[in-house]
């Protein structure tokens, strides 16, 4: 009997030990630590670009997390991430001209949205919408600003099967994201060197239901984050045509090589280095 | 149940597998008749699981804090040590938590299931249960299935704490990375679906399914003689092994 009943006991207590063990890793180790069991309440906040903003990132005011990212979904007829944000029912009296700006938490850190607090004295609703936002920047853009390269680019997009011409891809690869306002739209099918023009040929497959891009639309190779994978990036443009299957973009903006941005940066001192390095900067020449 | 000598490998191999499903069926069907078993399946558990325990959460323990120390190593080069928590977290979740747990039970009570039956086999215990009308699948075989199936996630969950804790305790209490950091940047990332409930839970029954009808099949259908309970012993070692790190991989592909 007392045989029977110490591993009927010992059994016992090793059942609660693994539960015990699953529900704590569970409930402390995941990102179900960090969710509010409480009430919460829904904005919607459109942005130009969401990067890499993931659903169920924080949402912070001044740095402390009041709620998640709950859906995020592109637009195809405007071309904005439409973001919506499920905020903690205790944080209620947000002003509804305050501003939500997607932030990067550190260097490489995941992103989150940031508000921050404007005048009005009246509070967000359930519903309502942060009018005022600031997209996520790519680094490409910021370091295209610093160094006046313009920016945007200069090849021009299609659609279901569009080429692109670079003058270098980098290291994008098949299968490499195509993405708008940073939502992926489609992937890269295919990437060659075209032997004549001596450049290289991207095909862009982009998704059906996203057929009201502008034929002036540009395409960029940008890196996710600091050491990330390489992606296609697409610039609407103003054009009232859409791309077709087939079309070529012809506004192109090639992949940003660290080493030559290093170099204009050590040479932009001297004025005739300079002369050489504003040649080379629109990279996606005609 | 022992089948005609095939040369052929393959035609082996696939004869063993066709044979082990049908034993699964078998054992699935035998699991209501089993139920007046209870006490023997719940001295099945004590025996698989709760005496696993010690083994499991040492290895356990080792593995997470050579994570630790090898993460450390490794981020440190690109100042990242504060992501130390987060890989060690998924890395035990989703591959080294279920895998390891699985090798490790293969070879403490997979082999001594294989063996116990087989010698029960080999000295005609089974052949008596029959005679006295002691269904040998439904006493013998089910309550050790069950048992095991039962303990493998229970022993996983145990090992990813345990993993964790090693993770931690060589990160943050020797190495010095921040506390906060450490557990705030494993919640950000982990999540429960993806990592805990695929990995601990989804591959952990797999593997705790299929080691446990290896184990059983091999001592069930082992050939009567000393040297037949050897081989089947090693069997369940070789076949299990082989089992979990394929079946990992597959159920990555489709967990993912």
């Amino acid at each position: 009997m007392s045989q029977r009943h110490s591993y009927a006991v010992g059994t016992g207590l090793f059942i609660v030990l693994g539960f015990a063990a699953l529900a704590y890793l569970a409930t402390q180790t995941t990102s179900v630590a960090n969710t509010h069991q409480g009430a919460s309440y829904s904005v919607q906040a459109r942005f130009a670009n969401i990067g890499q903003l993931k659903e169920r990132a924080p949402v912070k005011i001044a740095g402390v997390r009041v709620g998640q990212v709950s859906a995020i979904v592109l637009d195809p007829k405007q071309e904005v991430a439409d973001v919506t944000l499920s905020i903690d029912q205790d944080y209620s009296h947000i002003p509804d001209d305050s501003v939500a700006t997607i932030f990067t938490s550190g260097l490489l850190g995941d992103q989150y949205v940031g508000i921050q607090y404007g005048s009005s004295k009246k509070d967000l609703a359930d519903g309502g919408t942060l009018a005022r936002t600031k997209p996520a920047q790519q680094l490409e853009e910021m370091l295209g600003k610093f160094f006046g390269a313009g920016g945007v680019a200069d090849n021009l997009g299609g659609s279901y099967t569009v080429k692109a011409r670079f003058s270098n891809v980098g290291a994008l690869s098949v299968g490499a994201p195509v993405k708008m306002a940073g939502v992926a739209i489609g992937s890269v099918a295919a990437v060659h060197a075209d032997p004549v023009k001596l450049d290289a040929e991207v095909e862009l497959s982009i998704d059906k239901k996203y057929d009201q891009i502008p034929d002036d639309s540009a395409a960029a190779v940008f890196t996710s984050g600091l050491i990330g994978t390489q992606y296609v990036a697409i610039q609407p443009g103003g054009s009232p045509e859409f791309l077709k299957n087939g079309d070529e973009m012809v506004l192109t903006q090639s992949a940003m090589q660290l080493e030559d941005l290093i170099g204009k940066f050590l040479v932009n001192g001297s004025p005739s280095e300079k002369k050489d390095a504003a040649n080379e900067s629109p990279a996606g020449k005609q | 149940m022992s089948a005609r000598p095939q040369r052929n490998v393959i035609l082996n191999a696939l004869a063993q597998i066709g044979e082990a499903g049908l034993f699964g069926l078998t054992l699935l069907a035998a699991v209501p008749r089993s139920l007046r078993y209870l006490r023997e399946t719940v001295r099945q558990l004590w025996f698989v699981g709760a005496m696993s325990l010690t083994i499991i959460m040492v290895c356990g323990l080792f593995v997470g804090m050579v994570l630790g120390l090898q993460l450390y190593y490794v981020l440190s080069i690109f100042g990242g040590t504060a992501a130390s928590g987060t890989v060690v977290a998924i890395a035990i979740y989703r591959e080294l938590g279920p895998v390891v747990t699985a090798l490790l039970f293969a070879g403490r009570a997979g082999t001594s299931i294989t063996a116990e039956i087989g010698l029960m086999r080999a000295t005609d215990q089974l052949a008596a249960m029959e005679m006295m009308a002691v269904d040998p699948i439904a006493y013998v075989a089910v309550p050790r299935y069950l048992a095991g199936l039962i303990a493998m996630p229970l022993l996983c969950a145990v090992f990813c704490a345990l993993g964790i804790f090693g993770g931690h305790l060589v990160g943050v209490t020797w190495l010095g990375i921040d506390n906060g950091t450490f557990w705030s940047n494993m919640t950000a990332t982990v999540d429960v679906w993806k990592d805990v409930v695929n990995g601990i839970l989804v591959k952990s029954l797999v593997f705790g399914a299929v080691v446990s009808l290896i184990a059983v099949y091999q001592g069930y259908t082992t050939p009567p003689t000393s040297e037949g309970v050897a081989y089947a012993t090693t069997r369940t070692v070789v076949a299990s092994s082989i089992a979990i790190l394929a079946l990992d991989f597959v159920l990555t592909a489709f967990l993912m």
